[in-house]
């Protein structure tokens, strides 16, 4: 899926994957990455400044950690991101339900003219 | 998490992609030190964790790390989302100074409106008292405007801009409110608190002044 497609969606994606617990950048990259089995294409680099805008927004909050040898910053969800993530959820819904009514539908019987 | 990938030692290391794209991305942005500084190390850590995957894969390091860096996008690639987020950062630190220091100059106004001070001088006070009062109003707005109410309202594109000039305008009202405080100082009796209200006004024009022309360098540079 091209990165313009994918753009869109960023915050969503960035959320749920997010929402099972706190994850640094890279971890966060290699799970929307493994969600997705590849198909997204995105410009890696460009979710650090999302993070740090859901961050702004209060959708996030941060804390430097140890992980192994290095210190990391982790991100996890607030509780205005966990409705926040509810919310792309259904608004997702609803509109791949109606695209994919449209889409799926068989060919219609033209009105006779 | 996979160990980090031995890098090349020697002369190899003045060239290592990781730490060129670091540098590459720190010298395309512009905004508050801490907050530039953070996302550079943030990006430069994923890239590292980044270059230590491939490198576990079985690809040399120059290799691993030319790799991370495509994956991730070159430094001018993702410097326009990341000044994007600067340039906000900036905004709400000018917004935030100028929040905590237009208070000073009311202050003044209620210093000089209170000596014996010829009519230019009062009607200059209140005028400057205007000026920080709006200015104030817009910073608390920005403020508002750029953290939990931007989950609803898109943030204007022209509100950096707004506030770097806001943030000018209330530096120059607080060295004219320096400047009728020593004159004030000089007629009148209360001399000393109204030396004292100058310091600090004339120190909130330093920052004032310093936070605006640092928004301004970031407004114009976020990509049209």
């Amino acid at each position: 899926m091209k990165a313009d497609a994918v753009r869109g969606h960023l915050d969503g994606l960035l959320l749920a994957v997010l929402e099972p617990g706190p994850l640094h950048g890279y971890a966060i990259i290699t799970a929307v990455q493994d969600r997705s089995a590849g198909a997204l294409q995105l410009r890696t680099g460009t979710i650090y400044p999302a993070l740090n805008r859901l961050e702004r927004l209060g959708l996030l909050r941060s804390t430097w950690e140890s992980l192994g040898e290095r210190r990391r910053r982790c991100y996890e969800l607030t509780d205005a991101g966990r409705r926040a993530l509810a919310e792309e959820r259904t608004a997702w819904r609803a509109f791949t339900t109606a695209i994919g009514s449209v889409l799926d539908a068989g060919p219609t019987t033209r009105p006779a003219i | 998490m996979s160990a980090p990938a031995a890098r090349p030692a020697g002369p190899n290391e003045d060239t290592d992609p990781v730490e060129e794209h670091a540098a590459a991305l720190s010298a395309a942005l512009h905004g508050p030190p801490r907050a530039k500084a953070r996302m550079v190390r943030e990006i430069r850590d994923g890239l590292a964790d980044s270059v230590a995957a491939h490198a576990a894969l079985g690809l040399p390091y120059r290799r691993a790390a030319e790799e991370a860096v495509r994956e991730f996008g070159a430094a001018e690639e993702l410097a326009p989302a990341c000044q994007r987020e600067l340039t906000i950062a900036q905004t709400r630190r000018t917004a935030g100074v100028v929040a905590v220091t237009s208070p000073f100059l009311i202050a003044c106004w209620y210093l000089i409106v209170g000596a014996e001070l010829p009519p230019a001088a009062r009607l200059t006070a209140a005028l400057l008292a205007a000026v920080a009062a709006g200015a104030a109003l817009l910073a608390a707005g920005t403020l508002a405007a750029t953290g939990a109410l931007a989950r609803r309202l898109p943030t204007p594109d022209r509100l950096p801009l707004a506030v770097a000039w806001t943030g000018t305008v209330a530096s120059v009202a607080m060295a004219l409110a320096t400047l009728t405080l020593a004159v004030a100082g000089a007629a009148s009796a209360a001399w000393p608190l109204l030396a004292l209200a100058g310091a600090l006004t004339v120190t909130s024009h330093g920052l004032v002044a310093a936070s605006a022309r640092a928004c301004r360098r970031c407004a114009r540079a976020v990509p049209g």
